[in-house]
Formats: structure tokens, sequence, C-alpha cells
């Protein structure tokens, strides 16, 4: 078994001209064949650049989770090739895949982060206690104290609330200290405080640890916490927006939101 | 609401499937035995139409003792035929001899002789039941006719001499003929002339039966009625032929039942464990669909609807698990033929189909299936239409506390049955005890799977790291349905480890018994299982180096109306060094009328030096022995020893089964003097007292191996119950397995995960189940101590050997549900709809 090369962790300083965290390169992605043939991605090509906060928007259908998932390794594309780092993912097995997003990628999904028979710290360290490593503690304990949960540690994810939880599995994608982030609608299925809580969290990783987030959204509001947002609709990618506000986002989504264009 | 029963069904195949095998296997038990049992019966019923058919009527000793089997039967006088001969109506009259006789082979060895019988007959020229093939009929001394198959068998032909071994001094003989007997289902036929018969199978001047053919017109009731006007005594009865056939008839279903009800047994055993899975498949299918039923209630499907609708797909799975169960049976039916044959039994022709295999197979798995389903339906209907709406149902659970009381209370009723089956009151009591005590373990089970599962997982964190954490949990996460899993498990191992306590208790009270009673240095014994031991004892004393022979007669009589067994021996003294027979009071000088007996006998009966008790042999007569002497209980001797003189004079016959020899030195040149003095005999064999052992031992382990293989069947099945749960448990879990595989978790470890989580609940299963079977094991050999099994002994080797099994097990049942696991589409674990 053979180690991925891993170049050093967190990124370079510097907030924009480092090179990418991960890139995708004219990458296809189809779904059936004949009649009911869908073009999830036709030939996207994006660079995600590293330390920064980027979120992809669209509406549904438009490929973002596709996007995302091919990304993070947990998706084959049909065609084109996908880089975290430079790794090209389409060249590993799923052996190599995993080791991949084992070590160098984080994860939050929508729902069911948490494995349920396990307490929020067995959670956090999950990815960590998979690999066989130690977790470092000092980094454990600054995340720890990040999301504030500190006296819910012992505690079963069915004890903790739906955002207590997502934060836990915020956690867990940063303890790791991976090259890249991904959150695929972390606020989904949370209250608007709770949203607020882990948007925040996200943000402040991005900020203060350097870290590499990309979040897949529909939500404006969740988008304006990001440095910049990537626009898909049709399988392809329209627009980007640095800076984005709520309102400006929620502007361009309305071209989007037209009859016949992008909603199925 | 048939349309949601339908389509469930089909939803749902493999996991139905697996459940529908557990019924499959059983049902194939229980079809199997009863086509097996009834192509039996059916060869046998052809066999005995054969024999006999002339007769109208019989005449008989009247049976007042049971004979010890192979022993001479009780006979009637010769002198009886010219009367019934001028009986008025019979057109025929016979003496019929029968006895033991065994043909040796080409090859020196005993023909025949595993179970099946070794009759010798007398030859009736009259008789056409068996028509002659080759040959003719024998005639005077030296001379027999056999059965075709047993000359097939023993490469004899017409013209050949060989060896008969009968209850005396082997003949030697010529074969003049081979009659064409048709299947004997493995028994060997050899016919002498009569008077030849009279004197080598019983007494000149006796026979066997005296059967009468009648005159056209006459009937038998007739007949018998006046035939029974001119036997002399009571001690004689006169039965119609038909009696006579069904007799015959009903001695063979006897058997037959027998095996059958053995067979069924283990049939049962296998459904009784099958039932737990098809309950625990269903609640957690249940458990699965628990949102659909909800819905089902929220649009109106009312409680009953909703139970029904899972007892139609319970009906659907016990339906076609029986109907593939009645073709495995079929299969099945062959096997046990094959293996039937492979001992010695010669079964031919096709198998007989009744309707009976049909309606119990369709019975049994689908009575057993509904009533296993019938739970998990009850609970199904209780779910609130609200649930529906909720993300997260839980399943509506009755507290484990209620379980707690019901459980402890079904296995303390259990265990009291048990116990009262072991202390005499049948053995269906003892059954139906045990079922309770596992059903209510299982229901306790729950309670105790956290911490026996916690002791039992406790290296998995620090052994296997995080995958053996999480199959740890896992294992943990639903006690009921961990404990439902393994207590599938619990049931075939308790029993065969009870039973391996049990034989090895036995093996070890027999070990003792011989070393403590055993003194003589060689015994004889003989594979017929008796046989006349004089001229043996005869031909041994002669050898240089015997010191002592002391042959051992066996007999029975009736004291009061219970029929006892004796032993006799020419000089009763000698047996203080042959078997080490220790007088407590009076003497062995036993004269024409003594009688031992041993402390337990004289303290129960109220005997002691002098008394006098009435006995009634099997002759029919009736006489007083003297109590001479009291022993110390000795296994070897048994409780009694008649008066030889006493024994001579009420059996035709003297049989017996051992010599017993002591010699001054002890070496292989003595036992092979013994073996050449014994060479006339064919089916004698000498053993010293570690072959005594051995050969008891080996017994003991083939009757063991026997119930094991048929226990092993409700082994696999709890394997499968394993697999289902496992299998459903994956599907459950698909977003936790897609999301610990999209965090990193490799195949490997994913696959290891579940494995581990399957030794584990395996190793529960194991651990109870061995701990019953150990109680169990204690149980039956402390209630049997007095009949000879008075040593404990707990194979420790062989029970650890069970927990590997089921750890093996464990690994094995992982195998296809883990490989689902690993194989899990990650995006589609973690999609969230």
């Amino acid at each position: 078994m053979t180690d991925i090369p891993s170049p050093v962790a967190g990124g370079p300083p510097g907030p924009v001209l480092a090179a990418p965290a991960a890139r995708a390169d004219r990458i296809v992605k189809e779904y059936g064949r004949g009649d009911t043939k869908v073009v999830a991605l036709n030939e996207v090509s994006v660079d995600l650049p590293a330390g920064r906060f980027t979120a992809i928007m669209g509406p549904s259908g438009s490929g973002k989770s596709t996007l995302m998932h091919c990304m993070a390794a947990l998706d084959s594309v049909d065609s084109g090739r996908v880089f975290i780092g430079d790794v090209d993912l389409t060249r590993l097995d799923d052996k190599r895949l995993t080791r991949l997003r084992r070590d160098r990628i984080g994860f939050v999904f929508q729902a069911f982060n948490l494995v349920p028979t396990l307490t929020a710290l067995e959670n956090i360290t999950l990815p960590l206690d998979i690999a066989g490593r130690k977790p470092d503690q000092a980094w454990l304990d600054t995340v720890i104290d990040t999301i504030g949960l500190r006296d819910r540690l012992t505690h079963r994810p069915g004890e903790l609330s739906g955002g207590q939880q997502q934060r836990v599995a915020c956690a867990r994608a940063l303890v790791g200290r991976p090259e890249i982030i991904f959150a695929d609608e972390p606020t989904g299925n949370l209250d608007s405080r709770s949203g607020t809580e882990v948007l925040s969290f996200l943000r402040n990783a991005v900020r203060e640890m350097g870290q590499t987030v990309v979040m897949v959204t529909h939500d404006p509001v969740a988008a304006a916490y990001s440095d910049l947002v990537l626009f898909l609709a049709d399988g392809r990618l329209v627009d980007e927006m640095s800076d984005p506000t709520a309102e400006k986002v929620l502007e361009r989504m309305k071209g989007f939101e037209l009859p016949g264009v992008g909603v199925r | 609401m048939l349309k949601v029963t339908v389509r469930n069904l089909v939803a749902h195949k493999v996991r139905l499937a697996l459940t529908a095998f557990a019924v499959v296997l059983g049902v194939a038990f229980v079809a199997g035995t009863l086509v097996f049992t009834d192509t039996m019966s059916r060869q046998f019923d052809q066999l005995f139409s054969k024999t006999g058919k002339d007769v109208a009527v019989q005449v008989r000793p009247k049976k007042v003792v049971e004979a010890e089997e192979g022993a001479a039967a009780p006979t009637v006088p010769a002198s009886l035929l010219p009367a019934i001969g001028r009986v008025p109506g019979v057109a025929r009259v016979h003496g019929g001899v029968g006895g033991f006789a065994a043909v040796v082979g080409k090859n020196g060895k005993v023909v025949g002789g595993s179970g099946a019988p070794q009759l010798g007959v007398d030859w009736n020229p009259a008789d056409k039941d068996f028509p002659m093939k080759a040959g003719r009929g024998p005639v005077g001394p030296g001379e027999v006719a056999i059965d075709d198959r047993t000359a097939a068998k023993s490469g004899l032909r017409v013209g050949d001499r060989t060896r008969i071994v009968v209850q005396g001094p082997p003949q030697t003989v010529t074969v003049v003929g081979i009659v064409d007997s048709g299947n004997l289902m493995g028994a060997t036929i050899t016919a002498f002339d009569q008077r030849t018969a009279q004197r080598l199978l019983l007494k000149p001047g006796r026979f066997s039966d005296i059967t009468v053919a009648a005159r056209k017109g006459v009937s038998e009731t007739a007949l018998r009625d006046r035939i029974q006007r001119v036997l002399p005594s009571s001690d004689y009865e006169a039965i119609t032929g038909t009696k006579m056939r069904d007799e015959n008839k009903s001695e063979v279903g006897r058997i037959m039942s027998f095996i059958r009800t053995f067979l069924l047994v283990f049939a049962v055993i296998s459904i009784f464990v099958g039932a737990f899975i098809i309950f625990n498949t269903f609640s957690m299918l249940v458990a699965q669909r628990s949102r659909e039923l909800a819905l089902l209630r929220a649009v109106g499907a009312s409680r009953r609807q909703v139970t029904r609708a899972v007892l139609g797909e319970a009906i659907g799975v016990g339906f076609v698990g029986s109907t593939v169960g009645l073709g495995a049976g079929v299969g099945l039916a062959l096997l046990l033929r094959q293996l039937f044959n492979a001992i010695g039994a010669e079964f031919d022709g096709g198998l007989t189909f009744t309707y009976k295999p049909v309606l119990w197979s369709y019975a049994v798995g689908m009575v057993v299936t509904v009533v296993a389903a019938y739970f998990p339906a009850r609970r199904a209907a209780k779910i609130p239409p609200v649930a529906a709406m909720r993300d997260d149902v839980a399943m509506p659970q009755r507290s484990l506390r209620i379980r707690v009381v019901i459980g402890s209370l079904v296995t303390a009723a259990g265990a009291v049955l048990a116990g009262l089956g072991l202390g005499g009151s049948g053995l269906a009591w003892l059954g139906i005890g045990l079922g309770l005590v596992f059903l209510g373990v299982a229901m306790l089970a729950p309670v105790i799977a956290r911490p026996v599962v916690k002791v039992l997982g406790a290296a998995y964190p620090r052994v296997f790291r995080t995958p053996g954490r999480l199959a740890k949990q896992n294992a943990l996460r639903n006690p009921r349905r961990t404990a439902a899993t393994a207590s599938a498990l619990m049931i075939g191992l308790a029993l065969v480890s009870g039973i391996n306590v049990m034989s090895a208790s036995a093996k070890a009270s027999i070990s003792r018994q011989v070393d403590k009673s055993f003194a003589a240095d060689y015994i004889v014994s003989a594979t017929a299982r008796v046989f006349s031991p004089a001229e043996p004892a005869q031909a041994v004393r002669a050898v240089p180096g015997v010191e002592q022979v002391t042959a051992l007669y066996s007999g029975r009589f009736t004291v009061g109306s219970k029929a006892e067994t004796f032993a006799a021996t020419e000089r009763p003294d000698d047996l203080k060094r042959a078997a080490r027979l220790s007088l407590v009071s009076g003497s062995a000088e036993l004269g024409g009328d003594g009688l031992l007996v041993d402390e337990p006998t004289a303290a129960s009966a109220h005997l002691q030096v002098g008394s006098t008790i009435g006995v009634r042999f099997p002759d029919g007569k009736t006489a007083s022995v003297r109590v001479a002497g009291v022993y110390a209980k000795n296994p070897l001797v048994g409780s009694r020893v008649l008066a030889l003189p006493a024994y001579l004079a009420h059996t035709d016959r003297p049989t017996g089964n051992g010599l017993m020899i002591n010699v001054t030195k002890s070496d292989a040149a003595t036992k092979r003097g013994i073996e050449k003095a014994l060479s006339a005999y064919p089916d004698l064999k000498v053993q010293d007292q570690s072959d005594v052992k051995k050969s008891v031992q080996q017994g003991v382990d083939q009757f063991v191996t026997l119930l094991t293989v048929l226990l092993a069947l409700s082994i696999v099945i709890a394997a499968l119950g394993i697999i289902n749960t496992l299998a459903l448990s994956v599907i459950e879990r698909t977003r936790e397995i897609g999301l610990l595989r999209a965090i990193g978790t490799s195949r490997r470890q994913t696959r290891r995960m579940i494995r581990l989580e399957s030794v584990l609940i395996a190793l529960f299963g194991a651990v109870l189940g061995i701990g019953i079977g150990v109680v169990f094991g204690i149980g039956v050999q402390r209630a049997v101590s007095d009949q000879g099994v008075n040593v404990l002994s707990v194979p420790v080797p062989t029970l650890v050997g069970y927990v590997v099994l089921a750890a093996v097990i464990g690994v094995l049942a992982a195998l296809w549900p883990a490989w689902r696991a690993s194989r899990m589409d990650v995006l589609k674990a973690i999609a969230f709809e």
C-alpha cells in the first residue's frame, strides 16, 4: 500500500495567488441512456482556490451536487479529469480514492453525518481512527473549542440538536486538517439560527485556520458567507461572483429561475 | 391490501428467500422422514405379506416373559401335532422351527448381522413362499439351503461346503439349495431339514410354532376355536393366520414408528430454530417498513388490515418454503435410503408417496411461518399513523422489564418440566420443558446480551481498532435483534453440548466401571450378542496358562408382574475373582434353587439371606427360589445371580453374553492361544480390558456423531439466520455505511466491521447455548447417575471447539452481507431523499 504523496496540509499562505486546491478539467457526467439520457455535467472546467470559501449554486438539476461529488472523489466522471492538488482522481482505483478521501478531504453532508453508535468525540476523531492515526491533541482542542461543544463530547448524536450535530460534523471534517472540505447543503436541515452557527464556523475555519471549503447550496443567505460563488445551470458553469451578498446572489439566481431555463 | 402484500413479497425477494430457506430446511426434514419411513414400511409390508400367506391358524406358546433379545424363545411340544392334525377342517399341519443361524462366507466372515436378523429355519417342502432357485431342499444333518442374497454376499454356490454359526458348536455343512427369497432387507436365511433344525436351533421334540392350513370353505376363526379346544394347557394359544400376519406387521410398524419419531424429533428442533429466524426477519422487515405501514394507517387502513397484510406475506413465504421443502424432502429421503443401505439394510425400488408428507409439509411450514410472523404483524399494527410524517420512526417496543418477568417465568417453568421429565415422567415432558427453557432464555437474551456482548467484545476496539469498536457497538445497538439471532444458534449448540457432556460422562463412567469391576484378563463376546457359552468355555479351558473360565449365562423371569434379568454361572464362587463380586452376607453356594441379589435389590424388595421368592420363567413354569446371599452392587454381573440348574431347567437353549477368562500371565501368546482355541467360532471375539473400554466408547461416540449430524441442520439454519439479520442490518444502515465509506473507511475495513459483528453475535449464541447445554448435561447425568453414569465429565476441549466453530460460522455467515456492505454505492447511501 503506497501513500499518496501529500503536499503541505492547509495550503500555502497568501489568499489568492496559490495553485487551486482542486481542479476540474472539462468533465462530463451523464446518467441513463437513450431517451432518458441526462447530461448532468457538460464539459465543466473549474478551479477551486485554496484557502478560500467557495459556494456552488444553481437551481435543482443544475448539476451542482454532481459536480461536488465528482470533485470530492465520491463519484466518477465519464470524461475529463479531476485533480485534488496535483493528483488526478480519474486514474485512481477505489482503494486509493478511499485513502485520498480519508487523508485529504473532509465532508459535511446535509443529513446523517454522524455514526449513531459513537459519541460526539468518537465521531470527530473517526477519520483519524480509521486511518490509525493519533489526533494532534492541541489541534483537536482548538477545533473542539471552536465548535463550542466541549461539555457534550460524551453524548451520542441522538442526544444532540440538529445544529449541534452539524457542528460535530464540521469538527470531524476539520480535525484531520484536510486539504479541502466539501459541504453538501450543510444547513439544509437546520433552522436559521443553527444554520448561521454552522456557516460562521465554516467561514472562520477559512479565515482563521486557512482551510479550503467548498459548499453546495441553493440558499443565497448561505452563499453570502463565501468568498466566491460559482453558478451552475444545465450542467454548465455559467457565472461567478466574488464577495457576494445575499441580495446580489438572489438577484443573479432569479435569472436562472426563468421558465424553461435550468428548471427540469 | 392484497396488492400491498404481493408488492412487498416481490420487493423483498432476497430477504424473504432467505427466510423461506429456513422453512425449506425444516420442512424438508419432516417430509424426508415421512417419505423415507413410508417407503421402509411398504417394503416390510411386502416382505411380510409374502410370508405365511397360507397359514389359517398358528399355535404358539403364550408369552409370559418377553425373552431377552437373541435368546431362545419358549417352544411348543411336537406331541401336539397329531391331535391338531385330527381337528376337522385341517388340511395340513406343520411344526415350524426358527432360531439363530448365521452363514460363514468364503472369506471366513459371518454374513449379515448389523441389525437385521440371521434366521435359521426348517425346510418345509410344502411351503410355496420361497421357491427354489437352484439345487434342492436340505435332507439330513450337514445340508442347508440359503437365500439367494446371502449366497451372493457369501460367494457360496450349490455344492460348496461352509460353516454355520448357531448357538452351540458351529456346524460344517454343504449348501445344497438356494431359494429365491426376494428382498429380505438385509436378513439372512439358513434352512435345515426339520429334525436338524430342531436339534440345532431349539431342542429335539420342540417347535417354535405349529401352523395349520385350512380346508376349502373353513374359516380361520372357526378353525382357531376348534383347535383351541384340543390344546392341552393354557400355556399354548391358537390365533388366526390374519392375526399372526398383522402382529408381524405391527412389530415392524413399532420399529418404523420409533425410527420416525426419532428423526421427527430432530425435524421439530430444526423447525423450532427456523421459527426464531422467521420471527426475527419479519420483525426487522416490519421495523424497516414502519413508515410505509404508518402511511397505510394514515390513509385509512385499519389495524387489522395492516396485521393481515403482514400475515399475508408470511403465508406466501410459508407456501413457497413448504413447496420447495417438500421437494427437498424427497431428495433427503433418497439420501436416507442410501445411508441405511450403506449400513446393511437393502432397499430397492422407488420411494413410496402418500398424501401424508404433502399434508404435513404444508401444515408445518405454513403454520410455523404464520405463528412466528404473528407477533411482528401485531406490532406493525400498533405503529401510530402520525409516524408517517416523522423522519425517525421507532417501532413501538414493549419494555424489557415485562420481558424479563415473562422470560424468567417461562424459563423456570421449562426447567421444572424438564426436571420432571428427567425424574421419570416421560421424555415428552423433557422435550416440552427444554423447549420452554429455550423460549424463556431467548426472551431473557436481550437483557443478557448487553453485559455478555460487552465482555465478549471487550478486546475488539483494542485488537481491531475502529472497525472493532463499531462492530461491538452495532452488536449492542439492538439487543433484541442480536438476541433473537443468537438464540437460533443457541438451541443447536445447547443440545450438542448437552449431549457431549452426557457422552463424556458416560464414557468416563464406563471407564471407571470397567476398571472397578473388570477383574478378568480377557472376555469373550459374540457379534450376535448372545451365544451358547458352554462349548467355547470348554475349548478355552484347555489353553495353557488359562486358570479360570467363567461362562456367564443370562435369562429372565418375572417377580410379581415385573420382568427381571438374571445371570447364572456354573460356579458362582468364581465370580469373586472374575467380576470382583463381593458378598455382604450369605454364601455363593447356590445349590439347585439359590439366588444371589445385590444390595439395592435386597433393600427395595426387603430380602435377606433365607427369604424365598416366587418367580415365573419364560416357559410359563413357576418356581420358588431361596436367597442364598447378598452382594455389593456390581454392574458387570447385574442385580441377580441364579443357580445354574434352576436356569437350565427352564430354558431350551441356554445362552449367555460372555466368557470371563483369568490367566496366569496376560501376554500376546496367551491371547493368541485363546483366539486359536476359538477359531471354530467365527462370531466370537476376545478382548482385554482396554479393548472392551474402547469398543464401548466407540459405540457411544458413534451415537453422539449420529446425533450431532442430525443437529447440524439446526445449526445451518441458525447460520442462515445470522446471514439474514446481517443482510437486513446492512440495508438498514445504508446511510451510515455510506458515510463511513465517504470519510475514508476502506472496503476491507467495512467488511471487517460486519464480520466482527457477526462473530460477536455467533459467540453470544455459543456462550448461551453451551451454558444451557452444560447445565442440562449435568442435570441429566445427575438424574441417571444411579443407572451407571455416576461420573460427571465436562469435555472442555470439545466445548471450546464449539466456541471456535461458532466464530467460524460467524465469519462464514458474514461473507455475503459484508461483501454487500463493502460494495455499497457511496453516493446512493448519502443522497438525501
